[in-house]
C-alpha cells in the first residue's frame, strides 16, 4: 500500500540518501503478540507495519539499494522518477535476491536499461537468480559515486549466501538488510527513530528478528554477541538504514547493538517467534 | 528417464547445476494424489524447458494439479508462472506470512503445524531446522512416508553421479559433499550449536518416521542411510561451528 502521510512514500532521510518505503499491509498476528507481550510503544487500535525499505543514493552518479516486493512496483517506479528528475539510473545493487528485496529488479532495468546490475560476490549459484551478467561485489570493492562512496561489508547475519551489506562513507551510514528491523505503527511510516515518539526496545527487535532470523533459536548466544560487540566497534558512529525498520541516526545507533545482544539471547533461550 | 520413482506415488525430477566443487541438485518432486499431480516445488528457470518435458512426460501429458511450494526463493519458485501458462491456473499451497510481498498473490496459505489437503492427498506442514528464508517450511506426506525438506539434508555430488540416490554415491567424497552444501548454503551454520540443531532433526525424524528424505538440493536419502546421513550432517555442523 502507499504510505498515507503528507509526504507519500519517499523522502531523503540523509544528504544524498532518499528513502522509498513499502509498508504492507496490517500484520495483525504480531500485533497481537505486542499486545499479549504488554509492551507500551504499540496503541491498540493502529495498524502495524514490517516494512520493506529501498534507499536511492544521488551523487554525481546515482545508485538503488534494492527494489521492493513485486506488489510495489507502483511505488517504486514513480517514486525513482520523481527523485532522478530525468537524470539516469547509474546501479542497481541488491543485497541478495530475496523477492522482497529483489522483487522489481526486471522492472526497473527495463525502465532504465543502462542501468548497471550489482550483485553479491558471494555465494556460487548467480545464474539460478539471473545475476551472472552483474558487476560482483564484496569486502574489497568501493563504488565512488561523487560525493558519495560505497563499500560493501560482509553481511555479518545473513539467510542465504549470495548477500551483501552496503555502507556509504560519507554520511557514515550502514545499510544492514535484514538485520536491526523492527515493526512500526500508523503515524510513524517514514519517520526515524529520532522523529517518533515510541522507543525501540528490545522486545520490539525481537518482535521482527524471532521471526526473520529463526534461526538464531540454534545459536551460540556469545557467537552471536561476539560478530554484533565487532559491528559496534567497526561502525560506532554509522547511522543504520535496515531494510525492515526505520533508519536509526549515527548518535544514536549504540544502543541498538547491545539491544541486539539481548534478541539474541532472549531467542535462544525462547524460541521463534512465528513466520513473516 | 523423465522421473525416477521413490514408491508410494512420488517420483524424483533431478536437475543439477555445476559449482566449483560439485554439482548441487535443484530438482523437484512428482506426487501422484487421487486427483490429479502434484509438484513439489517448481525448480529453477535455469531447466525449465526440461522439467516441463520431463513431467509433461511423466504424467503422460496431463501436467500438475497443484505446487506445494517450499519457500519463494527463485531456484524453487522460478517456474510457477511459466507453469501456470502451461498447465493452466493450478492451485499454489505455500507458507508465508504475507503471500503478496513473495510475489504468491494467487497462493493457498498454510502454516507451520498444519495438517493439510491437496488434491485429496494429506500433508503435514513441519517447522525446518535447516532453512535459509524465514517463511520456509518441510511437508511431510503420509501416504509414502517422504519428508520433504528444501534447503535441508542437500549433498553437493561428483559430476556422473546426478541420478542416483545418496546412498550409492561413492563414500570417498560423500561426507565432504554434505559439509560443503551446508557451509555454502546456509551461512548462518557458523553461530548454531550444532547439538541444538541435530537434536531438533532427530525429534523431528522420530515424530515422523521417513521412509525418504527428499531435498531439492541433493539426491534422495533412503530409510536406511538415514543414520549415516545423520552422522555425516553431525560432523559437518561441527565443523562448520568451529570454523
Amino acid at each position: 500500500m502507499t504510505v498515507a502521510t503528507g509526504r507519500g512514500w519517499r523522502r531523503d532521510v540523509w544528504p544524498g540518501i532518499h528513502w522509498i518505503q513499502e509498508c504492507g499491509g496490517h500484520r495483525a498476528g504480531i500485533a497481537r503478540s505486542v499486545l499479549e507481550s504488554g509492551a507500551d510503544w504499540y496503541r491498540p487500535g493502529n495498524e502495524l507495519y514490517v516494512p520493506q525499505n529501498a534507499y536511492l543514493l544521488t551523487g554525481e552518479r546515482t545508485l538503488l539499494w534494492d527494489t521492493l516486493s513485486p506488489a510495489s512496483g507502483h511505488i517504486l517506479l514513480p517514486a525513482l522518477e520523481e527523485l532522478l528528475e530525468g537524470r539516469p539510473l547509474d546501479y542497481l545493487a541488491l543485497s541478495h535476491p530475496d523477492v522482497p528485496h529483489a522483487g522489481n529488479t526486471m522492472q526497473v532495468l527495463r525502465r532504465y536499461p543502462d542501468c548497471r546490475l550489482v550483485a553479491p560476490a558471494t555465494g556460487e549459484t548467480h545464474a539460478l537468480y539471473h545475476l551472472d551478467d552483474a558487476m560482483k561485489v564484496g569486502p574489497e570493492d568501493e563504488i565512488d559515486l561523487g560525493g558519495l562512496r560505497v563499500r560493501f561489508p560482509e553481511a555479518t547475519f545473513l539467510d542465504a549466501a549470495i548477500h551483501t551489506w552496503m555502507s556509504e562513507e560519507t554520511t557514515r551510514t550502514l545499510f544492514t538488510v535484514d538485520w536491526m528491523g523492527f515493526p512500526h505503527q500508523s503515524g510513524e511510516s517514514l519517520r526515524r527513530t529520532d522523529e517518533i515518539d515510541t522507543v525501540v526496545d528490545v522486545g520490539r527487535l525481537e518482535e521482527f528478528h524471532s521471526r526473520v532470523m529463526f534461526w538464531f533459536q540454534y545459536v551460540v548466544p556469545e557467537k552471536v554477541t561476539a560478530a554484533t560487540d565487532a559491528l559496534a566497534v567497526q561502525f560506532a558512529g554509522y547511522g543504520l538504514a535496515p531494510a525492515h525498520g526505520l533508519p536509526i541516526p549515527g548518535a544514536d545507533a549504540a544502543p541498538y547493538y547491545e539491544r541486539m545482544n539481548q534478541v539474541v539471547r532472549r531467542v535462544a533461550a525462547s524460541g521463534r517467534g512465528g513466520v513473516l | 528417464m523423465s522421473a525416477i520413482s521413490l514408491g508410494g506415488g512420488v517420483s524424483w525430477v533431478h536437475e543439477c547445476f555445476p559449482e566449483t566443487d560439485g554439482h548441487i541438485h535443484v530438482s523437484v518432486y512428482l506426487v501422484e494424489a487421487p486427483e490429479g499431480a502434484i509438484l513439489m516445488d517448481s525448480g529453477s528457470f535455469h531447466h525449465r524447458q526440461r522439467l516441463s518435458d520431463r513431467i509433461s512426460d511423466a504424467t503422460a501429458g496431463r501436467g500438475i494439479g497443484a505446487i506445494v511450494l517450499s519457500h519463494s526463493d527463485y531456484p524453487h519458485s522460478g517456474n510457477i508462472p511459466a507453469f501456470r501458462r502451461d498447465w493452466g491456473d493450478f492451485e499454489i499451497v505455500a507458507s508465508c506470512g504475507d503471500a503478496d510481498l513473495q510475489g504468491l498473490p494467487y497462493a493457498r496459505r498454510t502454516k507451520i503445524g498444519d495438517v493439510t489437503d491437496v488434491l485429496g492427498r494429506r500433508f503435514v506442514v513441519l517447522d525446518p531446522p535447516l532453512a535459509d528464508r524465514n517463511h520456509t517450511t518441510w511437508v511431510y506426506d503420509e501416504t509414502s512416508r517422504i519428508l520433504f525438506v528444501a534447503d535441508g539434508f542437500g549433498t553437493l555430488h561428483a559430476p556422473g553421479a546426478c541420478d542416483i540416490d545418496w546412498g550409492r554415491i561413492p563414500e570417498d567424497g560423500r561426507a565432504e559433499g554434505v559439509h560443503e552444501f551446508h557451509a555454502q548454503t546456509l551461512p548462518w551454520l557458523r553461530y548454531a550449536d550444532p547439538n541444538r540443531v541435530m537434536d531438533a532433526l532427530h525429534a523431528m525424524l522420530e515424530r515422523h518416521p521417513p521412509a525418504w528424505i527428499a531435498p531439492i538440493h541433493g539426491p534422495p536419502i533412503a530409510e536406511a542411510d538415514v543414520d549415516r546421513y545423520m552422522a555425516d550432517l553431525s560432523d559437518a555442523l561441527t565443523r562448520i561451528a568451529a570454523s
